[in-house]
Parts: structure tokens; sequence; C-alpha cells
């Protein structure tokens, strides 16, 4: 009997932590365009490149992880303990979730202020290189 | 058919197909950065884009079926679905931590090019 309770709790768990690594992915690389369109000053195909790249590896950990931690060990022995043992389960994996969303736009950020800093070296350079009247 | 079949069937299956559309994906965005790299050498690019291509098939696909010599004990059916979701996070791991290695790669190549053009362009 305990192993059907396992099951079952393996069965609630995958469809959920899969839904959430789904919703927050889209959520942050449908914003995470605009900010790589800025990043790489309108160069469209690049931009796309780099978003997609960032989301492959955004769904790689994060569902590595979700199915890293899916093992569980103690013997469940009725509802209360699945929903105990879901509850902590989802719970450290939607806090993980958010700590590399926060990850990830800090890297959007971060690539915003160089990639500004190179354009303004860039402009500072070629109003040298013009002579000035 | 006992229950070691069952998940060998079941992994081999999830991680192929896994591979492959990861794979396809890596294909299509990457070219951009090589044809960055080979300095819009259409052809290299195609051609080495796609040996990239087939060496992650071969490392990969050879990886996750040699992880199928050191199986635990599948007994039931609980076992069958931790030991295929233990086994496939090892390989995303794997995936996920080389991927962005080779993103960091790109980034490192394209500075280092990005310089160089800039010191030929002003002298």
């Amino acid at each position: 009997m305990n192993h059907s309770y396992t099951v079952i709790a393996y069965l609630i768990y995958l469809p959920i932590a899969l839904l959430l690594t789904t919703y927050v992915a889209t959520t942050l690389f449908r914003n995470g365009l605009v900010f790589m369109r800025d990043i790489f000053f309108g160069r469209e195909d690049i931009a796309k490149a780099t978003n997609s790249l960032f989301k492959i590896g955004f769904y790689l950990l994060n569902l590595g992880f979700a199915l890293y931690i899916l093992q569980i060990s103690d013997a469940l022995n009725g509802t209360q303990r699945i929903i105990e043992v879901l509850s902590s389960k989802i719970g450290g994996f939607s806090i993980y979730l958010g700590v590399m969303l926060f990850f990830n736009l800090f890297l959007f950020f971060r690539g915003k202020k160089v990639s500004r800093q190179k354009h303004d070296e860039r402009l500072a350079l070629q109003n040298l290189a013009t002579p000035a009247k | 058919m006992n229950f070691n079949v069952a998940a060998y069937i079941v992994y081999g299956i999830l991680t192929v197909f896994m591979i492959v559309v990861v794979g396809r994906m890596f294909y299509r965005n990457g070219r951009v950065f090589i044809l960055g790299l080979m300095r819009d050498d259409a052809a290299t690019t195609d051609q080495l884009n796609h040996l990239l291509l087939v060496t992650y098939y071969l490392f990969n696909i050879g990886y996750a079926f040699v992880k199928l010599r050191f199986w635990q004990k599948v007994g039931n059916l609980e076992m069958l679905v931790s030991s295929i979701a233990n086994n496939m996070s090892v390989l995303i791991f794997i995936l996920a931590s080389t991927h962005y290695m080779n993103m960091l790669l790109i980034w490192f190549l394209s500075r280092s090019k990005k310089s160089l053009t800039n010191k030929s362009f002003q002298s």
C-alpha cells in the first residue's frame, strides 16, 4: 500500500513542477526579448538566438533540478503525509525557481549596463575620430 | 518483462527524444554565433555547425546508454519512476552545464574577436 501512495505523490508532483517551470520560463523570456533587443542594439537575429539559448539553459537546469529532487525516501502512510511531503517539496522548488528568476534578471540587467557602456565608449571614439570644426 | 527492462525502454525513448529536440534547438540558434566567429563565411559555418551537431548526438546519446550499465535494481513502480528521474536529472544537469559553458565560450571568443578587429581597424 505504501508504494501506491508514493506513486500517487510522484504523479502529483511531476505535472506541478513541469507546469511551474514552463510558466516561469515563458514569463521571464517573453520579457527577456526586450532586454536582448536593448543589449544587441536592434540586431534582431542575435537577440532572438541569445534569448532562446538562455531559455533552453533555464529549462534544462530547472527541469533537471525538479527531477533530481523527485525521490521520496520515507514511507508515506496516509493522505496527511502526502500533503506534507509534497508541499515541502513544491515549496522548496518554487523558492529555488524564484532565486533562478532573480539570477537571470540580474544577468539581463548586467548585460544591458555593459552594452550601454560599450555604446558610450564607441560614441566617444567616433567623436574623437571626427575632427572638430 | 521485469521492471528494469521497462525502465530502460521508457528512459531510452525519453532521453533520445530530449537530446534530439534540444540538439536541433542548439543547431538552429547557434548558427548566428558561428557565422559571426567565421566572419560571414556561410559554407564553412554550415559544415561546422553540422559537424558539431553530429558530435553532440554521438557524445550524449552514447553517454545516455552507457548509464544503463550502472542502473540500480528496480523492484516496483515507485522505484521505476524515481530511478528514471534520477538518471535523467544527471544527464540534464550535464547538458545544462555544458550549455552554459558553451555560452561563456561564445561570449569570450566574440569579445576577443571584437577587440582584434577594432585594433586592425584603427591601425
